[in-house]
């Protein structure tokens, strides 16, 4: 018979895995299942050149219709659209881009990690637009300071106070002349600039940063392959009690048993589960009294490459290091003191130079578009806007009335579109940057303000969220269940509002502080 | 020509019977593999013959060889693009077969010849739409759209080239096109 865990935790990525770090050190015996294989990030990847690949580096046409960071190189990794399907109505498209695997999309992200401030925490009260979180800056600054840290968060603490300082490895390193230029640019026109603040390392996942010590603490039972479709409840109490998977590879089913559920298999993953969970008791889906559970999804628009510029004096390979190279990020600077532009919130750009602009950005043929490409190898620079969307109840995920996954379960029906103040946003954003640049001297080369489909971002946020009424939330401030007290969702799902800001630091601190609550509820024995 | 290290295709029973200290890797032989196309030529499936000779002379005038660098016609680009259109979506299909089709009626209505007799010069009016600025949105005109994807593909298909990688490799790393490339998950 199998063995009755404390807490199962559904999901290895950040959400997952830094829950798993918590409660696993802490005593609680926890069984992990993830959907994907567990595999060695070394043997997994071997060194090919990309003419030997078999599409040459263009990739196997239509395989991944959604994922525009997919490359033929790592194909490999990313969910198949094919055995993942989901929906949209054609004229909204939008892009999901998942992981499956242990450790999920930190396999692979970027690392860019911001903190949140209460301009996002305390939203509602600043411009009047949509709700407050149910808690305020103070009370994850002090997980903050602690994933920083285990996160080995590089940046520049500029004690601004849209963007809070860090508990950060200081960057100190010099920034060529060209950011310097465009520093001075922003700085004579009032715009704030940082470095970026990043986490090091080639791979600073879930699956090196937070499984290896919570798996050594002896507490921590890691079962990969596992595609979790439903989570049980107890018909008696009305409380979660375990979870339905279906085996990967043999899809076989399992029925897994915990006195506590937590949910972090990402944020439109972990939504979906809930709404297919469906009971006498919990109709509509587990957790969902107030109808609100797939609501309010919103991410970041990206307007990418917003500004292509060449820097003149880097022509005919005069980019040296002095001169080219590194970048910087501009933090959201629009409406922090009053509502001075036609769109609500604001948006963030990295920007950064050193590459060859393509090809496609000359008006060229033949051996003029050779030769000037020549000339400006190495001279480009650029930036891309993130910008906020705002969290808005039609933009909502629902299951599909027929179609379902590889392994059986219902798939989701996801509605999002941008509207009038991303655009608003983008197109300013836009024109901000084309003058940054000419400010600095650089020769502006293309320009547009059209942004990804929503998702693209890979910053998908909302649909489970928390607040202090559990009318209008699914969640309490603890990332606990209003209406199922031993069931938690710890990841993206729960966000009020999301900022420019990338939300993984924020998820992981979330995540930290919601499984502190889970150890300090069940010493005082309430779970 | 360029190789790369095979895995080893050693049945799993046999690296029981090693001892421990030495690991087995160091004993299974690493046999040497050549990709197919730098072994075999262009079959091509796609392209009607007068598309395929229209699409080879535009190959050659978009990315011509420069310096010691190999252009879409030493990258067999063309070629490989055959493949590629041949096996993608029925729209990209449909716009690369229209936009050879009409590059070949516009050079005839104004030279009386397909695309592949004119010169370099005489083409020029022809591309005309490449010449344009760069927008977001792609060209209404289906030629203009046709020539703006061309161009591009045809680039990546001739820097991705083995025979670019050859020409450049030493130069810089880089430019060489080296990637990790992850295996397929079981
Ligand atoms: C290319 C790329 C760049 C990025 N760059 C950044 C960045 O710079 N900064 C930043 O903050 N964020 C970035 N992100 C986003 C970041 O990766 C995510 O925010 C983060 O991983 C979310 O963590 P998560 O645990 O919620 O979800 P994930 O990391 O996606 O993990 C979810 C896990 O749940 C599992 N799962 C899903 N469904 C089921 C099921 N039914 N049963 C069992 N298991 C299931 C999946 O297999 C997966 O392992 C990037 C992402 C990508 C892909």
């Amino acid at each position: 018979m199998a063995a009755n865990y404390d807490v199962l935790i559904i999901g290895s990525g950040a959400a997952g895995g830094m829950a798993a770090w918590v409660l696993a050190r802490a005593g609680a015996r926890c069984l992990m299942l993830d959907a994907g294989p567990l595999m060695d990030y070394d043997k997994q990847r071997v060194m090919k050149a990309v003419c030997d690949l078999p599409y040459r580096g263009f990739g196997r046409p239509g395989r991944f219709p959604h994922i525009t960071q997919a490359s033929e190189f790592d194909a490999n990794l990313w969910a198949d659209e094919k055995q993942n399907p989901y929906t949209y109505e054609p004229q909204d498209p939008y892009y999901w881009v998942r992981i499956r695997a242990v450790g999920g999309r930190t396999l692979r992200w970027g690392r860019a990690s911001w903190r949140l401030s209460d301009y996002e925490f305390k939203c509602g009260d600043h411009d009047g637009f949509g709700d407050n979180w149910p808690l305020s800056y103070a009370d994850v600054a002090p997980y903050y300071d602690r994933v920083e840290p285990m996160f080995h968060v590089t940046g520049r603490n500029e004690g601004l106070p849209q963007l809070p300082d860090g508990k950060l490895i200081p960057d100190n390193s010099r920034d060529p002349q060209s950011v310097q230029r465009f520093i001075d640019a922003c700085t004579r026109k009032g715009i704030p600039t940082t470095k970026s603040r990043r986490a090091m390392g080639t791979l600073a996942s879930s699956a090196n940063l937070l499984l290896p010590q919570a798996l050594d603490s002896g507490n921590l039972t890691l079962t990969p392959n596992a595609v979790v479709r439903e989570i049980t409840v107890d018909p008696g109490t009305g409380l979660a009690d375990g979870a339905l998977f279906v085996d990967r590879r043999s899809r076989r089913e399992y029925h897994a048993r915990a006195s506590i559920v937590v949910l972090g298999a990402s944020t439109l993953e972990s939504t979906r589960i809930l709404l297919n969970s469906k009971s006498r008791l919990h109709p509509n889906g587990l957790g969902n009294s107030s109808g609100v559970l797939g609501h309010y999804l919103f991410d970041q628009f990206y307007v990418k490459n917003v500004v292509v510029a060449v820097v003149p004096e880097a022509r005919g390979g005069k980019g040296s290091r002095g001169l080219m190279g590194g970048g910087g990020y501009i933090p959201r600077f629009r409406n922090l003191k009053s509502k001075e532009k036609n769109f609500l919130r604001g948006y963030a750009c990295d920007f950064g130079g050193g590459f060859t602009p393509a090809a496609k950005y000359f008006p060229l043929y033949g051996g003029e578009l050779l030769r000037e490409l020549e000339d400006v190898a190495d001279a480009g620079f650029s930036l891309t806007t993130m910008g906020e969307s705002l969290p808005r109840f039609e933009h909502q995920v629902r299951i599909h009335p027929d179609l379902k996954d590889e392994w059986g379960m219902p798939a989701l029906h996801i509605t999002q579109k941008y509207t009038d103040n991303e655009y608003k946003m983008a197109k300013d954003s836009m024109e901000t940057a084309a003058q940054l640049c000419q400010d600095a001297r650089f020769q502006v080369i293309a320009t547009h303000a059209q942004m990804a489909p929503p998702g693209e971002s890979i910053h998908e946020l909302g649909t489970c969220r928390m607040g202090s009424n559990p009318k209008t939330s699914v969640l309490n401030r603890w990332n606990q269940s209003h209406d199922v007290k031993n069931l938690f969702v710890v990841d993206g799902g729960s966000f009020v509002s999301g900022g420019v800001q990338n939300p993984t630091l924020t998820i992981l601190a979330l995540s930290m502080r919601a499984g502190e609550y889970i150890v300090a509820r069940r010493r005082a024995g309430e779970l | 020509m360029q190789t790369i290290l095979a895995a080893p295709a050693m049945p799993a029973a046999a690296q029981s019977t090693s001892s421990p200290a030495q690991p087995a890797e160091a004993e299974t032989p690493k046999l040497a593999e050549t990709a197919p196309d730098a072994v075999a030529g262009v079959v091509r499936r796609f392209f009607t013959a007068e598309q395929w000779a229209a699409f080879e002379k535009l190959a050659e005038l978009i990315v011509p060889k420069f310096g010691d660098r190999p252009g879409a016609a030493e990258a067999e680009a063309a070629g490989f693009l055959d493949f590629l259109i041949g096996v993608s979506a029925p729209e990209r299909q449909a716009l690369y077969r229209e936009g050879l089709d009409r590059l070949n009626a516009d050079a005839r209505k104004r030279y009386g010849r397909p695309f592949a007799q004119v010169s370099p010069a005489e083409a020029k009016p022809v591309l005309k739409p490449v010449t344009e600025a760069w927008t977001y949105h792609p060209p209404q005109d289906a030629l203009a759209r046709f020539l703006r994807e061309a161009k591009e593909d045809l680039m990546q298909a001739t820097v991705n080239s083995r025979q670019y990688r050859e020409a450049v490799s030493g130069r810089r790393r880089s430019a060489a096109g080296l990637g990790a490339y992850w295996l397929p998950l079981d």
